[in-house]
């Protein structure tokens, strides 16, 4: 997942610098770039919707998972999201949509079956602080800028630079090479912003039910059940790991720096703080 | 909620708007005199109980005050936890005398003992129950975070469904009367109401 998404973004960039070096013009390149952050930020929860097998349940069909949601909306006073399942057996949430307005919440299968109602209302409560971050907006925003920056740096080196009439294979390598680092620096920097709404969401989670160890617990269940599921489920879901409680991969090795989520541990550790806080509240 | 508490994703859970609970104490004369809607004799306030020694404390000196607030017209006080985990102190007038200044008094005895302790933003939304003349339960929901009242009438037939119908007449006959939430999206229902 992790390699796919950045060779995808690399790929985007690299076809952009192309493009630029080819000949096209800047308008043109901005344009593109609008029009994807657009797509992005207005169809991307269909897409996923659609391409996922989610669907959206009524409170007849759903009316624990439903209940769980208007109480934590009354709480954090939202008005109430689309609620959807999506019909796998790996335990996992998420939230979509750009605003308060045109949210939706998705619970897999998997999670409602496993978890207890405080820690899926835990869980809940974390995918809703999402929401009231913005989360979604944030990080689209971020990744637009992290790909304008790479446009920028395209431009200093075509009107920066030695302005020749003629470009040469050496421009072309040079625009690609520039690109490539910032790229691959801003894609660090997104992915730590990512671990820092994380925890960012899971305070504002644990606060908003009161709960921290609930959701303690709940990520702990999930992460048990997270290692031993088999990894073609893994594959199938991996596209949207960014806005999932737990990410969707059962690898230990090198992900601290590269993780969009932070480490179990860490997490665990905040929420054990919060808890002794509110414990020790007068 | 500022720019600011967006980019660094900190927020602070909302805590109660003014209150606007007493408003119940004088529409219920409308609604018992134009509407035969009679009080149920009967109100709660629900909200999130935290798992801590010093919220239970202050549960329990709520309590006594309630008792000591309402005790002489013969309201009881009772708690229940909800499979949501969420705790309700339910009010109940003393048979045959329903007064719905004497819960609100309660219930706002409650909330103001909770507030006081610094736990203000638990608290979710108060409940009055009521009879219309074909016996139907219909219940009066203040939300404490926005300071809104709603209608909701749960279909006696069917589990989980509401009578979206009778909500709106009620809104129009009561609308002048009980500052109604505006926006229908957050008429949230409550399930299961325990009174």
């Amino acid at each position: 997942m992790l390699l796919t998404l950045f060779l995808l973004g690399l790929l985007y960039v690299v076809f952009i610098g192309v493009l630029f070096a080819a000949g096209a013009g800047a308008g043109i390149i901005v344009a593109v770039a609008l029009v994807l952050l657009l797509v992005q930020l207005f169809a991307s929860d269909k897409i996923a919707m659609a391409t996922l097998g989610v669907k959206e349940v009524s409170p007849a069909e759903e009316p624990e998972l439903h209940g769980i949601i208007e109480r934590l909306c009354v709480q954090a006073d939202l008005p109430k999201p689309r609620v959807c399942v999506m019909e796998t057996s790996m335990p996992n949430a998420f939230a979509m949509g750009r605003t308060r307005k045109s949210t939706t919440v998705c619970a897999t299968r998997g999670i409602l079956e496993l978890l207890s109602p405080p820690e899926l209302e835990g869980v809940l409560a974390h995918e809703l602080t999402h929401v009231i971050n913005r989360d979604v907006m944030v990080m689209t925003l971020a990744g637009f800028f992290a790909s304008l920056a790479a446009l920028i740096l395209q431009f200093a080196f075509f009107f920066g630079g030695g302005a020749n009439s003629e470009e040469g294979e050496e421009d072309i390598i040079l625009v690609v090479i520039a690109s490539a680092v910032v790229y691959t620096v801003s894609f660090l920097l997104m992915r730590a912003l990512s671990r820092y709404r994380e925890f960012a969401a899971d305070r504002g989670g644990a606060v908003l039910t009161g709960r921290p160890s609930a959701l303690a617990s709940a990520l702990i269940k999930v992460t048990g059940t997270m290692e031993r599921v088999p990894s073609q489920d893994l594959r199938s879901a991996e596209s949207l790991s960014a806005f999932f409680i737990v990410p969707a991969r059962a690898k230990k090795s090198l992900y601290n720096l590269f993780a969009d989520h932070p480490p179990l541990e860490q997490r665990l550790a905040a929420l054990e703080r919060l808890e002794s806080q509110l414990q020790s509240a007068v | 909620m500022g720019l600011r508490d967006i980019l660094t994703g900190r927020h602070q859970v909302t805590g109660p708007a003014p209150d606007r609970l007493f408003a119940i104490a004088t529409a219920y004369v409308t609604l018992q005199a134009e509407h035969q809607i009679d009080p149920a004799g009967t109100a709660a306030i629900v909200f999130q109980a935290l798992a801590t020694s010093e919220f239970e404390s202050t549960l329990r000196d709520t309590e006594e005050v309630v008792k000591a607030t309402c005790g002489d017209s013969g309201t009881t006080v009772k708690t229940e936890d909800d499979s949501y985990g969420y705790r309700w102190m339910i009010l109940h007038n003393a048979p045959g005398t329903p007064s719905v200044e004497d819960l609100a008094v309660g219930l706002n005895a409650v909330s103001s003992s909770i507030e006081t302790a610094g736990h203000g933003e638990r608290l979710l939304a108060a409940v009055f129950a009521f009879v219309d003349a074909q016996k139907r339960r219909i219940y009066f929901i203040y939300n404490y975070k926005r300071g809104f009242w709603y209608p909701f009438v749960p279909d006696p037939d069917n589990s989980q469904q509401r009578l979206t119908e009778r909500e709106l007449q009620l809104k129009a006959q009561m609308g002048s009367e009980l500052p109604m939430e505006p926006e229908l999206e957050r008429w949230f229902p409550l399930w299961g109401i325990p009174i």
